[in-house]
């Protein structure tokens, strides 16, 4: 999802024009101007209403109805007994399935925001800035594809990450077939994909800290570790939060990864809501109870992007 | 701020890109290792010998032609398209003035509060469904829809919520002088759009573009659904997943990691000449 928390730049109303001819022509200059505005705005408008909100509604009717997916004909309207069956005992949805969702979306925040913070910390005023962005970027414009399989064969037996733990004279982890590992071992990839972009913000975040401060501390005899804790950290707040809130949201709804690496193996240890929707809507075609759990997981990500707005909004109160 | 402590910072930056670096460079060492060699106890980093074999046999198992073909026209078409319907629309939303503005730009920003997989499911059936395409009849029964053409790849990703407000927000900054005085030489709004803004607005369509670029080239989840319904457009990533998943993987893993090197190259590629651009990009857009 792009995300809705880019800083808003101040809204303005374009002036109005100047030197616009008054009078008659001017309404009629006015008119031609909504004419040309929707004509400007029709390809945009024509595929949100064709690709964004029809499919909206249909989604929403599906949640409701029980289909077999060929005659539009035969949606056979059920109410809520899809969302029943999915929270019913029993179901896994609730349990592995959306409780994997939020341990996934935690892991990856716990480890990507630990990871950025301490490279962004080393990194800043350091040399070759150019260098080291380019290398902590690759992942990013990399295929999920390239990443989740190159990752999988790594954690084979006769892979690499085995390979280091042999040389170290530890014994082979099964990290994709043990359902206690296989979880960690895809939230590590996942965190290990986004680096970059954290690093990126919080790098952006620790220029703008006017270095007078640290200055200004050190002088006051404050140790780095109190500069740390005590200027750093809190100065640092908004751009650790907007991390931590945009990782969340994608861990909620990210599931390529786990389709290439684990395809939510084994058995249900890496299933995440998104990939059990894909799964009960396109290869059980269960698309009533799969457009039910698409909803029960927007609500999850919709009440967070609510409680992520009222933070942020407190928190421009008190700068 | 002085650093006590300069080389620790260097060996924590260093080990990190290591941790970054590593994953690629087992990928390009694996693609030349010959058969027998990768999967085997005890690991070994580097081939015994740098063989390009499993870069033929990776181009002929893949119908690699196909594949590429595949991927360029989607890349390309669905970069055009956000190009130009997030040009067009941003004018009008930063320079028209019109009833219904704010209405409109309130539904661009709302459109980003949806998550794309909210939209997986009805989008494939109303492509499967639409009427009078690939055999199907007017209420969209009896054929296969819009899945016969490669166009059912794209369409998701034509119109771009973001794009339009990223270019609206830096259209609003361009100086009024230019676009009255073209204006009064009788330029009528399109010639407007097209000889002045556009040029104008180059910067953040390049970011713009190489961002959609990027994003539609490893595109994963659309294009193996597309492709399940019609493998002719197979682009690359599925191709090469594909490759992965029906092959015996002790064997084939070099021939895999040829064909993921392959695809992942002309993104990288792009990305190492136009990296400024595309950092920008990803500082406006937030995290990836």
């Amino acid at each position: 999802m792009v995300n809705v928390l880019t800083p808003r730049s101040p809204e303005r109303a374009p002036d109005p024009l100047p030197g616009a001819p008054a009078g008659h022509g001017r309404r009629r200059g006015r008119h031609r101007e909504t004419v040309v505005a929707y004509l400007f705005l029709a390809p945009a408008l024509l595929f949100f209403a064709v690709f964004l909100l029809l499919p909206l509604g249909f989604a929403l009717l599906l949640s409701v109805s029980r289909w077999t997916g060929f005659d539009l004909g035969a949606i056979e309207p059920v109410g809520p007994d899809n969302f029943a069956a999915l929270l019913a005992d029993g179901s896994t949805f609730l349990v592995p399935v959306l409780t994997n969702t939020l341990l996934f979306a935690l892991g990856t925040v716990a480890l990507a925001l630990t990871g950025s913070v301490v490279v962004a910390t080393c990194v800043d005023r350091l040399r070759f800035q150019g260098l080291w962005r380019t290398l902590y970027f690759l992942p990013i414009v990399t295929t999920v594809v390239a990443v989740g399989n190159v990752w999988k064969y790594m954690y084979e037996p006769g892979g690499l990450a085995n390979g280091v733990l042999n040389a170290l004279g530890l014994g082979s982890v099964a990290f994709l077939q043990d359902p206690d590992t296989a979880l960690p071992s895809v939230v590590v990839v996942q965190a290990w994909a986004s680096l970059g972009s954290a690093i990126l913000v919080l790098t952006a975040g620790l220029k703008s800290i006017p270095a007078s401060y640290h200055e200004a501390a050190a002088l006051d005899g404050a140790g780095p570790g109190t500069v740390f804790r005590r200027i750093t950290l809190p100065l640092l707040r908004p751009s650790l939060l907007f991390v931590c809130v945009t990782q969340f949201l994608t861990g909620l709804q990210s599931f390529a990864l786990i389709t290439v690496m684990t395809r939510g193996g084994p058995g249900d240890a890496t299933n995440v809501a998104a990939l059990e929707m894909y799964r009960l809507a396109f290869d059980h075609g269960d698309w009533g109870t799969a457009s039910a759990a698409a909803f029960v997981l927007f609500a999850v990500v919709l009440v967070v992007t609510l409680a992520q707005l009222r933070v942020f909004r407190r928190a421009g109160e008190d700068a | 701020m002085r650093r006590r402590f300069p080389w620790l910072s260097y060996l924590v930056v260093v080990a990190g890109a290591l941790l970054t670096v590593v994953p690629f460079l087992d990928m390009v060492m694996t693609s030349f290792k010959g058969p027998g060699e990768a999967g085997t106890l005890p690991y070994r980093f580097l081939p015994k010998a740098f063989a390009l074999s499993n870069y033929r046999a990776a181009i002929e198992q893949l119908d690699l032609p196909t594949l590429f073909r595949n991927s360029v026209v989607v890349t390309t078409v669905i970069t055009v398209s956000v190009l130009l319907t997030s040009s067009l629309a941003g004018y009008a939303l930063a320079r028209l003035r019109f009833p219904g503005r704010d209405l409109v730009f309130r539904l661009v920003l709302s459109t980003m509060m949806f998550p794309p997989f909210l939209f997986l499911i009805p989008r494939f059936l109303i492509l499967v469904h639409w009427p009078l395409a690939g055999g199907n009849d007017l209420l969209g029964r009896g054929g296969a829809g819009l899945t016969v053409s490669i166009v059912a790849l794209a369409v998701p990703f034509l119109v771009n919520g973001f794009g339009i407000f990223l270019t609206r927000q830096f259209m609003l900054s361009l100086p009024d002088e230019v676009l009255e005085a073209a204006r009064i030489d009788g330029a009528g709004e399109f010639t407007v759009w097209w000889r002045i803004v556009v040029p104008q607005t180059k910067p953040v369509l390049v970011t713009l573009g190489l961002l959609t670029f990027v994003d539609a080239w490893n595109e994963y989840i659309w294009a193996l659904l597309v492709s399940t319904a019609n493998p002719d457009l197979m682009t690359l990533p599925v191709g090469v997943q594909l490759l992965r998943d029906h092959v015996d993987p002790a064997r084939t893993m070099p021939v895999v990691m040829a064909g993921l090197v392959l695809s992942v190259l002309p993104v990288l590629v792009l990305f190492l000449l136009l990296q400024k651009h595309y950092i920008r990009g990803v500082m406006l857009s937030g995290l990836k």
